[in-house]
């Protein structure tokens, strides 16, 4: 790792730090809001058979009991778009962003080599994932305290939840600094994982919704964002354990790629 | 020791193309950038390294800096290998890259304490740099997006100059700086000299080099053609020679050094070329009212090594020139 490289990138994304985090407190806090408010009415609807069960199962999530709201509210599309401001954003801009703009010259033309440079980034994105997620988390479990219902989960467990969290946006992370790595400008690196990140929803959405498309969802990452299993007291291993191989496997082409490349003169 | 030493340095592009591809595929195949480069720079001088847009010069400076891998030969600058200790070499020098991009949301000051930082070095002459190239302490606290082309550029000297490095590689340095800014760094270039720091200095400005350098390499397409001290590669150029005269000409032909004689209207033309002595001695006495002996320029000697280059070559950019056939270095290649 870098020290000045690790300060001037946390320094810099400080601010947006601040507003993604403020954003996923306020929206950790709408789920068990609505869940407190209007969970019974819901349940009772689906109970009466106006809407079709499928539709009480959003990606691992639901709205009519906690643990399953605040899986809602993970998988919900904001709270990809805020956690994808660093997973994908930050990440794709780090290495394939800069060599477009021409600034990488500027760092690697310092006593910092390739690997150290990647690994200050890879902290980095942990860390503000890390704060995202735990900013979420907080924000549910003020909310479900302020609403009295915060009793429905074991928030022994919530650590676990985070863990889990930052496993699945982190190897979200890992696949676009392998792509920021591998190119000399960023469409190529932000579209090969945006599509990676769009194909990988789609199959666990429809999934979920469609009982004929559940074969799909073992090939997307979401699968394995577990947070109403694990607040149900009935974690998997595996998700971990395949989670943190594509965090490993990644990390370890982009170690060997990166420093074998050629960085030539920005076009 | 030298500061910078490359033995048979050769880098190409790509791969080589498949024997049977689709038609609408246009493999680049492998492209030539640099072919078997052997120079030598020596500590303390003012090294300049001639070419075209496409040349190889920036490919040789991404080389020393270990940006690039080689795909033969080898390179030592300040005695350390380009390959095995590029990090170690990145502490010891000072770069300026060509069309420099700065961190735009940076100010000025913050930027340069920022590659300090980086490079682990004090700036110990940052100060002076910026009082000469006029960068004020209410200029750095601007935003650098604020910043004109050549504020950019003087702010890229700094940052590689400011730790004071006994190396520094600068690649097209007076881009985009006005007159008075390039006089002043030029003079900054001759105390870095005085203060035996090495300057590796890529141009196509013939004039600059012309002014500043100790030797010149000269590269055409990828290939070394010259390398050579400017002062002798100018003493062996021809130099224009104009006389006017109210009588009869001086006998001048056979004259060592003489050349292209040409008499009308008591006005004669001359090409003179190296030791002037024979052809002074030849004209004393003559009636001459008028003489310009224009003096050589490195912007002949340049022209002459590229005068049988493919004209495509000195325009496109590495990225069009396949292998094909290489043209063996020149002979004056040394």
């Amino acid at each position: 790792m870098n020290g000045p490289l690790l300060k001037r990138t946390w320094r810099s994304y400080a601010f947006r730090l601040a507003i993604v985090c403020l954003a996923l407190a306020g929206w950790g806090s709408v789920l068990p809001i609505v869940y407190s408010q209007f969970g019974a009415a819901f349940r009772d609807m689906i109970e009466s058979g106006i809407l079709p069960e499928a539709m009480t199962n959003f990606g691992g999530g639901d709205v009519f009991s906690l643990s399953g709201s605040i899986a809602l509210g993970f998988i919900h599309p904001i709270a990809i778009i805020l956690l994808s401001v660093f997973a994908v954003g930050f990440t794709t801009g780090a290495f394939a962003g800069e060599r477009q703009r021409g600034t990488l010259e500027i760092l690697l033309a310092r006593p910092i080599s390739r690997r150290r440079s990647y690994l200050t980034i890879l902290v980095s994105v942990f860390g503000f994932l890390g704060l995202a997620l735990a900013a979420y988390l907080v924000g549910s479990v003020v909310s479900a305290s302020l609403f009295d219902v915060v009793g429905e989960i074991d928030t022994t467990r919530l650590p676990l939840v985070w863990a889990n969290g930052l496993l699945m946006f982190g190897s979200i992370a890992t696949i676009a600094l392998a792509a920021s790595v591998s190119f000399d400008r960023l469409g190529p690196a932000l579209g090969i994982t945006l599509a990676i990140l769009l194909v990988a929803y789609f199959f666990e959405i429809l999934g979920t919704l469609w009982p004929d498309a559940a074969f799909l969802q073992p090939y997307s990452l979401f699968h394995y964002l577990q947070t109403r299993d694990i607040l149900n007291g009935q974690a998997d291993p595996f998700a971990f354990a395949l989670l943190g191989t594509i965090i490993v496997v990644t990390i370890v082409y982009a170690l060997i790629v990166f420093p074998r490349r050629d960085l030539a003169a920005p076009s | 020791m030298d500061a910078i030493e490359t033995v048979g340095l050769t880098k190409y592009y790509g791969r080589k193309p498949p024997p049977i591809h689709p038609p609408f595929l246009h493999p680049a195949g492998i492209v030539r950038a640099l072919e078997d480069l052997t120079i030598s720079v020596r500590e303390g001088e003012i090294f300049g390294f001639l070419g075209p847009n496409g040349a190889g010069k920036s490919t040789m400076i991404r080389l020393l800096l270990g940006f690039i891998h080689p795909t033969g030969g080898k390179g030592r600058v300040l005695g350390l290998d380009i390959v095995r200790d590029s990090v170690a070499i990145r502490s010891r020098i000072g770069y300026l890259p060509g069309g420099i991009a700065l961190y735009d949301s940076m100010t000025g000051v913050s930027l340069l304490d920022y590659l300090a930082e980086l490079t682990g070095h004090a700036p110990v002459r940052r100060a002076e740099l910026c009082d000469r190239l006029e960068l004020s302490t209410r200029t750095l606290r601007r935003p650098v997006r604020d910043y004109s082309r050549g504020m950019r550029q003087k702010i890229g000297i700094v940052q590689a100059l400011q730790h004071d490095p006994p190396l520094a590689i600068l690649d097209e340095p007076t881009e985009g700086l006005d007159p008075l800014m390039q006089r002043a760094f030029y003079s900054m270039l001759d105390d870095l000299k005085a203060a035996g720091r090495t300057i590796f200095f890529s141009s196509h400005v013939l004039s600059e080099v012309e002014r500043v350098c100790d030797r010149v390499a000269i590269i055409r397409r990828g290939w070394l053609v010259a390398l050579e001290e400017v002062a002798k590669l100018l003493d062996r150029r021809k130099r224009n020679v104009e006389m006017r005269l109210s009588g009869p000409p001086p006998r001048l032909e056979g004259v060592p050094g003489v050349s292209g004689l040409a008499v009308a209207d008591g006005r004669v033309t001359l090409h003179l070329e190296g030791d002037m002595g024979p052809f002074l001695r030849a004209i004393q006495g003559a009636p001459i009212t008028d003489l310009t002996i224009e003096p050589a320029h490195l912007e002949e000697a340049f022209l002459e090594y590229y005068a049988d280059a493919d004209p495509g070559a000195t325009e496109d950019g590495e990225s069009s020139r396949p292998v094909v056939p290489s043209p063996p270095p020149a002979a004056a290649a040394r």
